[in-house]
């Protein structure tokens, strides 16, 4: 790992005192430069589409039929195609819609609140994990919306006023998911956007003077005339810190209302107090963990380890290992209160969650979310890329499980033995949750094509040379 | 003050000592601790004494405990602003040995009189037309947890982990000093990764076992994580108040600056953002569910037995309004954050709103023959005073006693320059 020779300048007397060195490393490695910088990310748009890309391209269309194809079965035929049935009647539906809504909430809770705390590193991965963000709102927004059955319906949802005498249930978290999530989505495309702008622009002149014009003209339409002047900057970075500043709360918001989805019910293992605030660290979790399985394989294939280097993966290694620690001591707390609460039925649910039929499961989400980050402690593992990607993917597996928990065992068997049973899904919801895997890599693969993958105007401010101090003492 | 450290002397030695500050804070722990003893002993409601004395000493645990890891995660996330304030953490960290003296005589009641401080250590307790403690199958399910022998063992834990955790962070800090070997930087960190989730449960489960086991029918996930939001943001209320007084007696001029102030306000003004979603959150769920094993906790701090409202409607409602909106409405201002005399105000209002927060969490255990909760302006509000006075001066005591003992910042600390030329 390479580190910076003079990050800062240093005060006269620390050349007295002589503290302790510890270079911090440098975010953009080997001394690239600038030109270098936009080289390289221009060249992954500018240059042939190369085979992988078009083999994954069509594997990955083929992927996305599958949920296009479920969705017109279902349609066409009704709910009933999926595995619902009494006493589960919510279950892939819902578990898939939280498992996308927390990968797309954590991208842009990635990318707003480290620009908030002002940790520079971002610079690598903010661009990729906003678009994760959108691609994944719209996987889970495919399954609520179908969920409804008569889709065509759909809009029911919204308020409009005084439409066919509707009147929504504005008591019901999920008629706030609505609003929470339509807003949560706009903001997200407008910060992307907005981030989006002076590279936009970047690439309209370089087409141009390519002689591309349609490129050019394409690329100038959304870069709004951006010509990167003083006042341009000024006003770029005011409405970025400010979208960064609304949108994180909004996405602190958005998580908690999924949280509450869960939590304002009365059924034992949903309803316990700690659930926003462990929605939102498995948020994260989730988060930093698709970054991972998304970014490590562009970072090889695009020959990216100068700008996407070892520390970026450590930290990223270490925000995964945070965050899973944290939802640990969650799944610990509901654990423990289920037993200090005295409540029969809670107790129940919790011990049939980790030994009754649906142990497979919770089993899978503890040794995922739990025991695989704490691999994480080891620099050798996190050093080892090919060992940190194949945990990322663990981590996706776990948070897909943590939801199935949750929503499966507390409804499969709730106060009534009676009713109790064993939920498994049709092939129509296997066929629809396989195919959203489809739809993400589709949108992300044109995101890979089409627009620049790393926000080279910021990449360059966080080069050494950037540094109005680098090598100079502090006057 | 300057926007920069351009001069800086006075780190190279280590500060003048002040003794008469600390003479001065022993004397007022000690009038303080004193006036509390006087009032088990001749006050009509010793229980009430003893309740209120719990408050002062979890009041400053807390905030022991805020700082505790304020300077964990200081180390975990390679900080760099925080350095030049870090040193005083440090140094707040000796009073755990004095809290865990001062926690003494409420094991010692716990012992020798069950039931005195928390009412399920007597089995005879009586509950409000429940019978006993003895008697109630929610106590005996809990029984294995909440026992005397567990509470001390747990306890003696607790302070042993913060003591042991405190005395490594401050050994190598210190050894940085005379020697600026980076090994030490690394003991630190190592430190760190594990101090922070044993910090994590260890308040956990001081809270619960000191506050919220006082009404032990209640539960709630979510406590342990109220009872860190209390405990960092005292930690920095006290830390704010800390450097303003350090950079009048001079000993911070040239070595903080604006955006130092202007960090730690943004910290302030986002644990107070973070308490108010974690309280919320915690009282909708509960509100919303509406299920008397639960609501039970917030009905006795509203509603008389006969359905009159209580005095701790209002603390709640002051709780709802001082401990959120008045700070953050006030800290969205950047001169709120950095000038002096604007600060100060709204550090020292949310120290005292925690206390009420902390009285909310414990004096409504105290109970009349009708089962309902004790008013808040009683008698047992002076001695909520007097206990904080007590514990509080003590703590200062330990702090000022440990602060002339090595240099002002760690001068030696990798991060120092970065910390020195703090910029936005």
């Amino acid at each position: 790992m390479a580190h910076a020779e003079h990050a800062v300048a240093t005060p006269a007397i620390l050349n007295e005192v002589k503290p302790a060195v510890l270079p911090r490393a440098v975010l953009v490695e080997n001394n690239r430069s600038f030109s270098w910088i936009t080289e390289k990310i221009c060249g992954i748009i500018e240059g042939k589409t190369p085979a992988w890309w078009w083999v994954c391209f069509c594997i990955a269309c083929l992927i996305a039929c599958f949920t296009v194809g479920g969705i017109t079965y279902l349609v066409s035929t009704g709910v009933g195609v999926w595995g619902h049935a009494n006493p589960v009647n919510w279950a892939w539906d819902i578990v898939n819609f939280v498992f996308w809504i927390g990968i797309g909430h954590a991208g842009t809770l990635i990318s707003a609140i480290l620009c908030l705390l002002r940790q520079k590193w971002r610079t690598s991965i903010n661009r990729a994990a906003e678009a994760m963000t959108i691609f994944a709102v719209v996987c889970a927004a495919i399954f609520p919306v179908f969920h409804v059955g008569r889709v065509w319906y759909a809009w029911y949802l919204f308020p409009i006023p005084n439409s066919n005498y509707i009147w929504q249930n504005f008591r019901s978290p999920l008629e706030w998911d609505v609003f929470a999530v339509s807003t949560y989505g706009t903001v997200s495309v407008l910060f992307w956007y907005v981030g989006l702008l002076p590279d936009l622009a970047t690439l309209r002149d370089r087409f141009e003077a390519a002689g591309n014009k349609l490129r050019s003209f394409l690329y100038g339409l959304f870069a709004m005339g951006w010509r990167g002047s003083n006042r341009h900057w000024s006003n770029y970075e005011m409405a970025y810190l400010i979208l960064a500043g609304i949108s994180t709360p909004l996405v602190l918001s958005v998580h908690t209302i999924v949280s509450f989805d869960f939590a304002v019910s009365l059924l034992p293992g949903w309803h316990t107090t700690i659930f926003p605030p462990y929605f939102v660290a498995g948020a994260i979790f989730s988060g930093f963990g698709m970054v991972l399985t998304l970014m490590l394989p562009l970072r090889a294939i695009y020959k990216l380890e100068d700008l996407i280097t070892q520390y970026h993966i450590d930290c990223m290694c270490k925000i995964t290992l945070a965050t899973g620690t944290i939802v640990g001591y969650a799944y610990a707390m509901e654990f423990f209160i289920a037993w200090y609460g005295a409540n029969p039925y809670e107790g129940f649910t919790f011990i049939n969650r980790a030994f009754g039929p649906y142990a497979w499961a919770y089993w899978i989400m503890i040794s995922c979310n739990v025991i695989t980050p704490q691999f994480f402690w080891f620099r050798k593992v996190r050093e080892n890329t090919t060992m940190v990607w194949v945990l990322s993917i663990f981590v996706n597996v776990g948070m897909w499980f943590e939801r199935f928990v949750i929503i499966v065992t507390s409804l499969a068997r709730d106060f009534l033995p009676s009713s109790w049973g064993y939920y498994s899904p049709s092939v129509v919801e296997i066929f629809t949750f396989f195919g959203t895997f489809g739809v993400f890599s589709v949108l992300f693969l044109l995101f890979i094509r089409f627009l620049p993958i790393m926000p080279m105007a910021e990449l360059k401010a966080v080069t050494p040379q950037a540094d109005p101090h680098a090598g100079h003492d502090h006057h | 003050m300057s926007t920069h450290a351009a001069s800086v002397s006075t780190p190279l030695v280590a500060p003048a000592s002040p003794a008469s500050s600390a003479n001065k804070a022993l004397v007022i722990g000690a009038a303080g601790l004193a006036l509390t003893a006087i009032g088990v002993v001749v006050s009509s409601d010793a229980h009430g004494v003893a309740m209120s004395y719990l408050v002062g000493v979890t009041y400053w645990t807390a905030i022991t405990i805020g700082m505790l890891m304020l300077t964990l995660i200081h180390h975990i996330v390679d900080a760099s602003w925080s350095v030049v304030i870090r040193r005083q953490w440090e140094h707040w960290l000796a009073a755990f040995k004095w809290l865990f003296v001062l926690f003494l005589p409420l094991l010692v009641f716990a012992w020798l009189k069950p039931g005195f401080v928390w009412p399920w250590m007597d089995l005879n307790h009586e509950l409000h037309g429940h019978g006993t403690v003895g008697t109630d199958v929610l106590y005996q399910k809990k029984a294995g947890f909440l026992n005397l022998n567990m509470f001390t063992g747990m306890t003696l834990a607790f302070f042993g982990i913060w003591v042991w955790v405190s005395a490594r962070l401050r050994k190598a800090s210190f050894a940085q000093d005379a020697d600026g070997d980076v090994k030490w930087t690394f003991m630190n960190r190592k430190t760190a990764a594990f101090g922070l989730p044993l910090g994590a449960l260890t308040l956990t489960f001081a809270a619960i076992y000191w506050v919220k086991s006082l009404e032990y029918h209640w539960f709630s996930t979510m406590y342990g994580v109220w009872f860190f939001a209390n405990c960092v943001r005292g930690a920095l209320s006290i830390s704010v108040l800390i450097m303003l007084w350090l950079w009048a007696r001079g000993d911070y001029k040239g070595v903080l600056n604006t955006n130092h102030l202007y960090s730690a306000g943004q910290l302030v003004f986002a644990f107070t953002v973070f308490w108010a979603y974690v309280t919320f959150s915690q009282y909708f769920l509960i509100w919303n569910a509406n299920v008397p094993e639960e609501t039970f906790w917030y009905n006795l701090r509203e509603l008389n037995h006969d359905g009159t409202t209580n005095q701790w409607k209002w603390v709640g409602m002051l709780i709802l309004f001082g401990h959120f909106f008045v700070p953050f409405l006030y800290l969205l201002s950047y001169k709120h954050k950095v000038v002096h005399a604007k600060v100060r105000p709204i550090v020292i209002w949310i120290l005292g709103i925690i206390l009420v927060d902390m009285c909310y969490n414990i004096l409504p255990v105290l109970k009349d023959e009708h089962g309902d909760s004790l008013p808040f302006l009683s008698v047992n509000l002076v001695w909520v005073l007097t206990s904080v006075a007590g514990v509080g001066g003590v703590c200062v005591w330990a702090y000022l006693r440990s602060f002339p003992s090595t240099k002002l910042i760690p001068i030696r600390d990798p991060r120092i320059g970065e910390s020195l030329t703090h910029h936005e």
